[in-house]
């Protein structure tokens, strides 16, 4: 029987197609959602900067702020740094919003706080900066443009209500591989474009580390998946191991409730979030 | 009945659930192709509200005939056009059964509708949730031509232009509300569906994005032969007026005679073994 092959060639697309389709989704958004432009927020790192380049190039950089949220645990001067790179290239307005003392008076608000438990401490980061961007958005009219990925997002690979809290998502359904090759494409630097991502939870944390699987392999898996390969079928034509395939699968599947609005019982006639059913224009 | 005509294709995004403004919009544009002489003005699928409506399609369907067709039916009179245009119609004789329809009007009032037999309800379609299919193959004796009407998945079946032609369609209109991902599957079928029935084949396109959707437009007048005789932008709004010769089917149908080479007796074993499968 006649199946995917799996290379790297089956995650090449037309770029320029890509960046046309998306930006044309930014622009319809803001404008018939009546908003006045977007905030986002820029980490220096790949996803971020390519989502700010497309927000730049689809409503001009005048309309797009980006807002750098460093804390002290996780400062890095280059993440910084890079950020700046990225407005500058492309004209958009930044921000900094130091969120040290927001962090801190959380933890301290917090009676059963455990600074030993890195995790929790992370999210609780991940979502002062999007309170941060709704901020924003809500004083400025704006809405928040998410820089959310597909590799990430199937692996559940983000802070809940955080860092995935957004009102569009214009690179959702691009792996991470792609996001990559898109940002080259825009003119972004290779440094920036190929630099390892983190959620800058906690210092030194590294995305494929905690992942244990380099992105290369990871975006392979999951396009078989998408694609209803079986995982016997994803690890022998990748020379991977079965169990890696089903390790991913199970990671993929168990963050479905990451992925939706929360759970209801059905009781109703039409039920929220079930089969009440609305186009998004009447916003 | 003229041997020639021109028609409008009017790729057009909608504003969905905003019926006026839409209609406006088809006034509008209907009286622009009646400036440049066309006879015929064609509007996308579900044109009058927009594509992704959801459950908001039980608020908005109407009869047909009925007040949106009025509407159409007063254009036509005023300006001598024939229209062509999608909405979801609902059931005169429920009151929750809705089809996804396309309706042909005329100088003289309404002519006819098709209802949708092929409903997508996959990947991003969920049309079996509302509609419920047709059953009529429609082609219309008009007085500027006999006109098959389609809808958009039909394209992927042959057997429903197939029978348009053999009630007599000669251009056979084919709405649609189809987005970006499949623009290359309609580039191939659409020119599949003219030949192989050598017919004039009239695509049109929704443009815009609706819920994320980005439809393609590339609206498009088919030959018989298959050749693309005119097409408008993709992706944006777009008005392509174009001409029709139907003294152009003789010599097609003689060129390549599918349709005298027809075998009906093929079309048992097709019922049968499209049964088994």
């Amino acid at each position: 029987m006649e199946q995917v092959n799996l290379t790297p060639a089956v995650l090449e697309i037309d770029f320029s197609e890509a960046q046309t389709r998306i930006c044309r989704f930014i622009k319809e958004y803001v404008q018939n959602a009546g908003f006045k432009g977007i905030v986002l927020g820029l980490s220096g790192g790949v996803d971020s900067s390519t989502v700010a380049a497309l927000s730049s190039l689809a409503i001009g950089g005048e309309n797009v702020l980006g807002l750098i949220m460093p804390e002290k645990e996780t400062f890095n001067q280059k993440d910084i740094d890079d950020a700046k790179t990225v407005a500058e290239i492309f004209h958009l307005e930044t921000q900094v919003c130091d969120l040290t003392n927001v962090v801190e008076a959380f933890f301290k608000g917090i009676p059963a706080f455990d600074a030993q438990d890195r995790l929790c401490k992370g999210n609780i980061k991940a979502r002062a900066r999007m309170i941060c961007l709704y901020y924003y958005a809500n004083k400025h009219n704006r809405i928040v443009c998410g820089s959310s990925d597909k590799s990430e997002t199937l692996m559940g690979y983000f802070t809940k209500w955080g860092d995935a809290a957004a009102d569009i998502a214009p690179i959702l359904d691009l792996y991470k591989t792609q996001v990559r090759k898109l940002a080259l494409h825009l003119g972004l630097p290779k440094k920036l474009a190929l630099r390892p991502s983190t959620p800058g939870l906690w210092p030194d944390q590294l995305a494929e580390v905690e992942l244990e699987i380099k992105f290369e392999t990871l975006d392979l898996i999951l396009y078989g998946l998408e694609r209803f390969i079986s995982p016997l079928d994803i690890a022998d034509q990748l020379g991977v191991e079965a169990a890696l395939v089903e390790k991913v699968k199970r990671r993929w599947l168990s963050n479905e409730h990451k992925r939706r609005l929360p759970l209801p019982p059905k009781i109703g006639f039409r039920t929220v979030g079930n089969d009440f059913r609305l186009p998004r224009h009447n916003y | 009945m003229k041997n020639k005509i021109k028609l409008a294709l009017c790729q057009i995004s909608s504003k969905r659930e905003d019926k006026e403004t839409n209609l406006q919009k088809i006034e509008k544009q209907t009286l622009k192709a009646k400036q440049q002489g066309a006879d015929l003005a064609i509007f996308p699928e579900m044109s009058l509200t927009g594509y992704v409506v959801l459950d908001q399609v039980y608020e908005l369907a109407e009869p047909v005939p009925g007040p949106s067709v009025a509407r159409i039916e007063a254009l036509a009179k005023k300006t001598g056009m024939h229209v062509v245009y999608g909405m979801p119609e609902l059931s005169e004789k429920t009151r929750g059964t809705i089809y996804n329809t396309a309706v042909l009007v005329g100088p003289k009032g309404f002519i006819g509708k098709y209802r949708k037999m092929y409903l997508p309800t996959h990947s991003v379609f969920e049309e079996k949730r509302y509609f419920r299919t047709g059953y009529e193959p429609a082609a219309f004796q008009t007085e500027i031509g006999n006109l098959g009407l389609t809808i958009c998945y039909d394209v992927f079946f042959p057997e429903v232009f197939r029978l348009a032609r053999l009630k007599g369609a000669q251009l056979i209109v084919c709405i649609s509300a189809s987005p970006a991902v499949r623009r290359g599957y309609f580039e191939i079928l659409t020119a599949a569906r003219a030949l192989e029935n050598t017919a004039f084949l009239a695509y049109v396109n929704l443009a815009g994005v609706e819920d994320g959707l980005q439809f393609w437009g590339g609206s498009r007048l088919v030959l018989p032969t298959g050749d693309v005789a005119a097409k408008a932008k993709y992706d944006l709004e777009d008005f392509v007026v174009c001409d029709v010769d139907f003294g152009d089917l003789k010599t097609a149908e003689t060129f390549v005679p599918t349709l005298r080479d027809l075998r009906s007796e093929l079309f048992d074993k097709l019922k049968t073994y499209s049964e088994q499968f």
